[in-house]
């Protein structure tokens, strides 16, 4: 009797003896992946030799439909890539368009984007944090953070009526102004969240099995995460000081007092508890914002619904939950963009995989996976 | 409260790093222990309810939709009309078109009418608030199509045009006119016979009132007359229409100067109220030398000659117009056509900022104006006490940083050849004579202290209302600056205070769209566009620049109305069109008297929730519902046609979480 | 009764023990989950949802056995009666009530260690017989585990043993004092540590690891099969519980009598919800830790416990 696998290759182990290897297929539909990927691991024993990452499971075509729509009608599309952070994808295709039709965006508008994207930060970190820890089967842990992120949500929905695809952040401002009583909501939950956020501390980065699995897993060097351009928790996980909020400030970011918790191993652990010492940041970026906010119009007045800039391109990008999130659009000076490149951190960040994952167990295949967070709605586009 | 991360990044070294190990074990367990004693959060099935946001975005619904109903019209008697609007836009049912005009004229009642091919009704309609149709619909700055949704489309709907197709089609079917009833035992003198005048006098008409009016001139119509050339306004028009006001019952003396034939003491004692409506009269003039030179001339003096003799001297002579605003390009406008060989315009303001109206501006130049922009008036050049030229100076800015007017002058001088200089810079109001010898008293600057907000002035019983009161301003301005003074004269005589329970106009907040781009808008949805003569052939004579459409194209534009706010579907597929998914098709048709929405299929299988659709509707009649459980036992009946559209969301056959309106919020039920 | 008849009674009895024992554990478990989880648990079918496992086990009954084209069908079918045998049969020697066990033998207590391991093999012949590698990876690990922390729990279980003087269950409770709680209770830490990975819990349930191995050794299974699989689990906690209640912590010696027996099974469910409270409170180990924490840490607990019952106490 013998396994019927894809492919085996021998090698050499390493008492010099020829040994066989098992190809295990991951994905595309696994409980890890995180979505639709997939990953081709050879294995020696438990042992990764090889990790091949396969993606374009969740490819939609989402670039080439944004050529056949409006401005406007693209925001939607938006929410589909990442689609657990909606509002990065928005506000980071709409600064282009702004930056593109020069709209001026008011300034509560301002405030308002980054509100709900600090928000957004939390909830996706959360996502981040409660799934990788149920990829070591820390199920507890999964609700306690999807709770948290529960919260957000249902402020979300009370915002703008979506829970997930939120197409809230438009080309000129947001699309509807707060309701009554939502920034007091909002403190009450940045209150409470701190709380959480030290439990759920407490109770997965102190704990001595999750260090064991998160701890010198998926190393990844400052200079490898430069050169292979990581961003984002990843990035700063592995020491590299790069936050665009900072460093690029856009917006009115500028006019925050934050932290950039910057990860010293680079390895999983760095990198989960960069994404938990975020939130607590995030929080007090809300605080201020909503401290600081100013009254005014929500979005640019006597704005034409047919948004038609002018013939040329524009970049932008903005710092989303999982980095550097950058839209480039060509404009042909027709109502409808000419190109639309979505450069996705979550992709960059994936590429890693094979790197990460060599010489760890298969164990870890998901450590490393979920310690990248990856979104392949915003990977396959 | 500042809750800072306590976990450490590492263990310690030895003993104490195995203690802290094994801590972290019973850590995480009295964590879970904790709350699995704490309370639950979820709330038992299936009666849970959790509360929901009125900000929904579940599956469509259509509150009404276009077919035989007639929509609200606001008709009302002035003193009421006020309360109405208000209470509209207190409810955001008041259509943008109607707030933003100053006089509230139901312009999209008006569009009712001329779509369903009623004119009269229509013609009657509008004439209720601004008087004159025809008139208006030939010269009125209309902020009703400034406020026009359909600029958030495509192109404003031609509201003014319509205004004068409505004359036009009501001049054909004109019932027969009789004297409204008087059944006030009270009177009016009106001196002035302007637009202000003639709207205060319709109201007080219609109130029952007997209403005398006075007019110096020979002919009424006050600034329509004597300022607007007659290329914008036929005479016959504007007399046609106050012929209708006097066949109504208005008591008209033409050539009456009140304070010099009559003074205004006896009006005063002939009449219970007295509304002074005369408008200004005299140019204003700038102090800079030669302006006492042969050939220099106030706007108005210059306007009143062309137009009433269509000669002002000037044939065959360089007329240099200063000013940039309206009154300014008449004079231009004029001074062509009274035969002048070159027409130059200098004002303050560079082009894109000049006071007066673009298309005014654009059909000057047209017709072979020269407009100069950014340069200010220096000195009249003057040879033996003629003009000979002018000199200019470059304006660098007109306003500070306050908005106040400073203009900032540069170092640039340029002189111009021209025979006749025309100021029109503003105008001033000429009251001696009319208020010599009575209680009455002028400012230092010749001005009648008056109130703004109800316009009476020092003496009961005595009344101001339009240019005299606003200053310089549009027709429609001085007509709903009219209705106020009738609402305060009507108040007056039936001795009611004056300001309680008076309910001011809401101020138009609705936002000034920027005309979208009409790049790829079928022809069939655009503006008909509003046939003008050739400018080589108009700017010889003082015909009719507008020519007017056609009855069908009058048809197909007030079809174009969007009916904002009206809360029923029109079928102007803008949800269609600014679908994502192309989940939306409607179809309409629009013949006269059978106008009707077809079709109105939403494919749920292709929505995603944006909220793009009902966020733009312009009646208000597609919104989204809290349903969110859509289960079907077939896949067809996720295509919901226009009936199950119209159908109330509470009994329709996706089971709603709720069944639900917006407003509800599901909570304990 | 004795012999052929007697063993099929008792084995009947043991194997409807487990199913009731299934159907009550998969219940409480979900409900002691939903309340650390902050939710409710099952509440809708029966009262307090108590019916929700047995319509479970209804719906398993009679949903479609699966055999995937490509297994070894004898060993597919086999396997999971191989897994729940055993498991059954470990239950016959607890000392349920005084002087009462189903099988009064005289090496009892090695019985009870020895026989549960042979599910191994079953687990072994599952993941094999699936042709998968999931399943291969999870029954190897399963045999890898299952062989280590034999060793721990066993030389646990040896230091109660030193004390009675006897592997005869009952005879062990008869000698039971209160105080070996505290003389053992380095040894009740490493029996109950190694029953998890026994039982293949969490944060030790590397074979099944949902989110690595989808569900190890019977992720090709369903239907009723599947059901054996779950059953043999909770059947494991439940007789991993019984013991260790029994012989670490007194069992019904506390009280006399129906009383005893009650506090008897108070005291295995406290052990069943620490055992759930464990598995939803971490996270899983890796193989090589699994390793090292069996051999490196409990491996010498069980050894210092053994010293400290056979050296130190009866010098004191």
């Amino acid at each position: 009797m013998s396994l019927q696998i894809e492919e085996q290759r021998q090698t050499e182990g390493p008492d010099g003896r020829p040994r066989q290897e098992l190809v295990v297929n991951v994905g595309p539909s696994h409980p890890s992946t995180h979505g639709v990927g997939r990953v081709v691991v050879h294995l020696d024993g438990e042992v990764i030799t090889k990790a091949d990452m396969i993606i374009g499971y969740l490819h939609r075509g989402i670039e080439k439909m944004c050529e056949n729509r409006t401005y406007l009608q693209v925001v939607p599309l938006t929410d589909r890539l990442d689609y657990v952070g909606s509002m990065y994808s928005n506000w980071a295709y709409c600064r282009a368009v702004e930056r593109l039709a020069a709209i001026r965006v008011p300034e509560r508008a301002e405030y308002i984007r980054v509100i709900v994207a600090e928000m957004q930060r939390i909830a996706s970190h959360m996502m981040s944090i409660g799934s990788a820890a149920a990829d070591t089967a820390a199920a507890t842990l999964f609700i306690y953070s999807f709770d948290e992120r529960e919260r957000i949500i249902e402020l979300f929905e009370e915002l703008c009526g979506a829970r997930l695809t939120y197409n809230y952040v438009r080309p000129g401002g947001v699309a509807f102004d707060l309701p009554e009583g939502w920034t007091d909501s909002v403190l009450e939950f940045t209150k409470a969240h701190r709380k959480a956020l030290d439990l759920m501390d407490r109770m997965y980065f102190g704990n001595v099995i999750a260090r064991g699995r998160l701890k010198g897993v998926a190393v990844l060097g400052r200079d490898d995460a430069v050169a292979w351009g990581a961003s984002g928790p990843v990035a700063r996980g592995s020491g590299v000081d790069w936050d665009l909020r900072k460093h690029d400030s856009y917006s009115v970011y500028p006019r925050f007092d934050f932290n950039v918790p910057i990860g010293e191993n680079g390895d999983a652990y760095d990198r989960a508890r960069t994404r938990l010492l975020e939130c607590y940041e995030s929080c007090s970026i809300i605080e201020q914002a909503i401290e600081q906010m100013p009254t005014g119009p929500h979005k640019v007045e006597g704005q034409p619904r047919l948004i038609m800039p002018r013939a040329g391109d524009a970049y932008d990008h903005i710092e989303s939950a999982r980095g550097s999130l950058g839209v480039y659009i060509v404009a042909d000076g027709s109502p409808r963009p000419y190109r639309v490149k979505f450069r996705s951190p979550a992709f960059c960040n994936l590429a890693l995989v094979p790197k990460l994952a060599v010489g760890h167990t298969l164990s870890d295949l998901v450590v490393v996976l979920g310690s990248l967070d990856p979104v392949f709605g915003e990977v396959d586009r | 409260m500042d809750v800072r991360p306590q976990v450490s990044n590492e263990y310690s070294e030895g003993i104490a790093g195995v203690v802290e190990r094994w801590k972290s074990l019973a850590t995480g367990l009295s964590i879970t222990l904790g709350r699995a004693m704490g309370p639950h959060k979820t709330l038992s099935y299936p009666a849970e309810k959790l509360p929901m946001t009125a900000r929904w975005r579940g599956s469509l619904h259509l509150n009404g939709i276009l077919g035989h109903d007639e929509i609200e019209v606001v008709r009302s008697q002035a003193p009421e009309y006020n309360g109405i609007i208000a209470g509209l836009y207190a409810e955001e049912r008041l259509a943008p078109c109607v707030g933003n005009c100053p006089a509230n004229v139901d312009a999209r009642g008006q569009n009712y009418y001329m779509a369903d091919d009623r004119p009269v009704e229509a013609y009657e309609l509008v004439r209720e608030r601004n008087i004159m149709p025809g008139v208006l619909g030939r010269i009125c700055h209309h902020p009703c199509e400034n406020a026009c949704r359909r600029n958030y489309y495509d192109e404003p709907l031609a509201i003014r045009p319509l205004h004068r197709m409505a004359y036009e089609a009501y001049q054909e079917n004109k019932p027969a006119l009789s004297p409204m009833p008087v059944t006030q035992d009270k009177s009016v003198a009106i001196i002035g016979s302007g637009p202000s005048g003639l709207a205060a006098a319709f109201d007080l008409m219609r109130l029952g009132y007997k209403v005398t009016m006075y007019e110096k001139e020979a002919k009424p119509g006050g600034a329509l007359y004597s300022g607007v050339p007659s290329y914008r306004l036929p005479r016959e028009v504007l007399h046609g229409e106050i012929d209708d006001l006097v066949a109504l019952g208005l008591e008209l003396h033409c050539g009456v100067e009140i304070g010099v034939d009559v003074p205004i003491d006896h009006l005063m004692g002939e009449f219970d109220a007295v509304l002074i409506a005369v408008g200004l009269q005299v140019s204003r003039l700038l102090p800079i030398p030669g302006t006492d030179a042969d050939g220099v001339r106030g706007a108005l003096e210059f306007l009143r000659e062309s137009n009433w003799k269509g000669d002002a001297g000037v044939k065959g002579l360089r007329v240099m117009v200063i000013g940039g605003g309206n009154v300014a390009v008449d004079v231009a406008r004029c001074a062509l056509r009274v035969g002048a060989s070159e027409v130059r315009l200098a004002c303050l303001e560079a082009s894109e900022e000049m006071p007066c109206h673009p298309w005014e501006i654009e059909e000057a130049l047209d017709e072979g104006v020269i407009a100069m922009c950014g340069q200010g008036p220096e000195k009249v050049l003057e040879q033996d006490g003629k003009v000979v030229g002018m000199q200019l100076r470059e304006c660098l800015s007109v306003f500070d940083e306050s908005g106040r007017f400073s203009p900032k002058f540069g170092d640039e001088y340029t002189t111009v050849d021209c025979d006749v200089v025309v100021f029109s810079i503003g105008q001033a109001p000429l009251l001696a004579d009319l208020v010599g010898g009575s209680d009455l008293m002028l400012t230092d600057r010749g001005l009648l202290p008056v109130d703004g907000e109800v316009m009476t002035t020092d003496v009961p019983g005595v009344f101001a209302s339009g240019e005299v009161v606003t200053g310089p301003g549009s027709a429609i301005a001085s007509i709903a600056s009219g209705h106020e003074a009738a609402i305060s004269i009507d108040r007056y005589l039936q001795g009611h205070d004056l300001f309680e329970g008076r309910v001011a106009r809401p101020v138009p907040v609705y936002d000034r769209y920027q005309v979208a781009t009409v790049e790829g808008v079928e022809e069939s949805r655009r503006r008909v566009p509003m046939p003008m003569a050739r400018p080589e052939e108009r700017a010889t004579d003082f015909r009719q620049v507008e020519l007017g459409m056609t009855h069908l194209e009058a048809l197909n534009e007030a079809a174009r109305c969007l009916r904002c706010q009206t809360g029923v579907c029109v079928g102007c597929t803008f949800c269609a069109r600014t679908c994502p998914d192309y989940a939306i098709s409607v179809d309409r048709i629009d013949d006269p008297g059978e106008r009707k929405v077809t079709h109105y299929d939403l494919d749920l299988t292709k929505c995603c929730f944006c909220g793009l659709c009902a966020e733009q509707c312009p009646t208000d009649a597609l919104r989204h519902t809290g349903q969110y459980e859509l289960s079907f036992y077939q896949r067809d009946l996720m295509i919901f046609d226009r009936d199950e559209m119209l159908r109330d969301p509470a009994g329709t056959r996706s089971t709603g979480r709720d069944g639900i309106h917006p407003g509800d919020s599901g909570g304990e039920a | 009764m004795s012999g052929f008849v007697g063993g099929l009674v008792w084995g009947l009895a043991g194997g409807m023990l487990i199913a009731l024992a299934t159907v009550f554990g998969v219940w409480w478990e979900r409900k002691v989950a939903g309340r650390i989880h902050m939710r409710i648990g099952p509440q809708t079918t029966g009262p307090a949802g108590l019916l929700q496992v047995p319509a479970d086990t209804l719906k398993m009954i009679l949903k479609e056995d699966i055999t995937p084209a490509q297994v070894d069908v004898r060993v597919f079918r086999l396997a999971p009666h191989i897994v729940f045998v055993p498991v059954a049969m470990s239950l016959t020697v607890i000392p349920f009530a005084s002087g009462f066990a189903p099988l009064n033998t005289s090496i009892g207590m090695l019985f009870f260690l020895a026989v549960p391991s042979l599910s191994v093999i079953g687990m072994l012949l599952a993941g094999w017989s699936s042709r998968n590698t999931y399943a291969t990876i999870g029954g190897l690990r399963a045999a890898a585990q299952m062989i280590s922390y034999e060793l721990p729990r066993t030389l646990s279980v040896l230091s109660v043993v030193v004390l009675a003087g006897s592997m005869r269950p009952l005879e062990v409770m008869e000698a039971w004092r209160p105080w070996w709680i505290l003389a053992n209770a380095i040894g009740f830490l490493v029996y109950f540590i190694s029953s998890i990975a026994e039982v293949n819990s969490i944060p030790f349930d590397l074979p099944q690891a949902e989110s690595e191995l989808v569900a190890g050794y019977f992720a090709d299974y369903s239907g009723i099969r599947w059901g054996i699989f779950m059953m043999t689990e909770y059947g494991a906690v439940v007789a991993a519980s019984l013991f260790g209640a029994a012989v670490f912590l007194g069992g019904w010696r506390w009280l006399p009598g129906a009383f005893g027996v009650v506090l008897f099974i108070a005291l295995t469910l406290l052990l069943i919800t620490a055992i759930i409270f464990v598995k939803w409170t971490f996270p899983r180990m890796r193989s090589d830790q699994l390793m090292t924490t069996a051999w490196k840490i409990l491996t010498p607990m069980a050894l210092v416990q053994l010293v400290i019952v056979g050296v130190i106490v009866p010098w004191m």
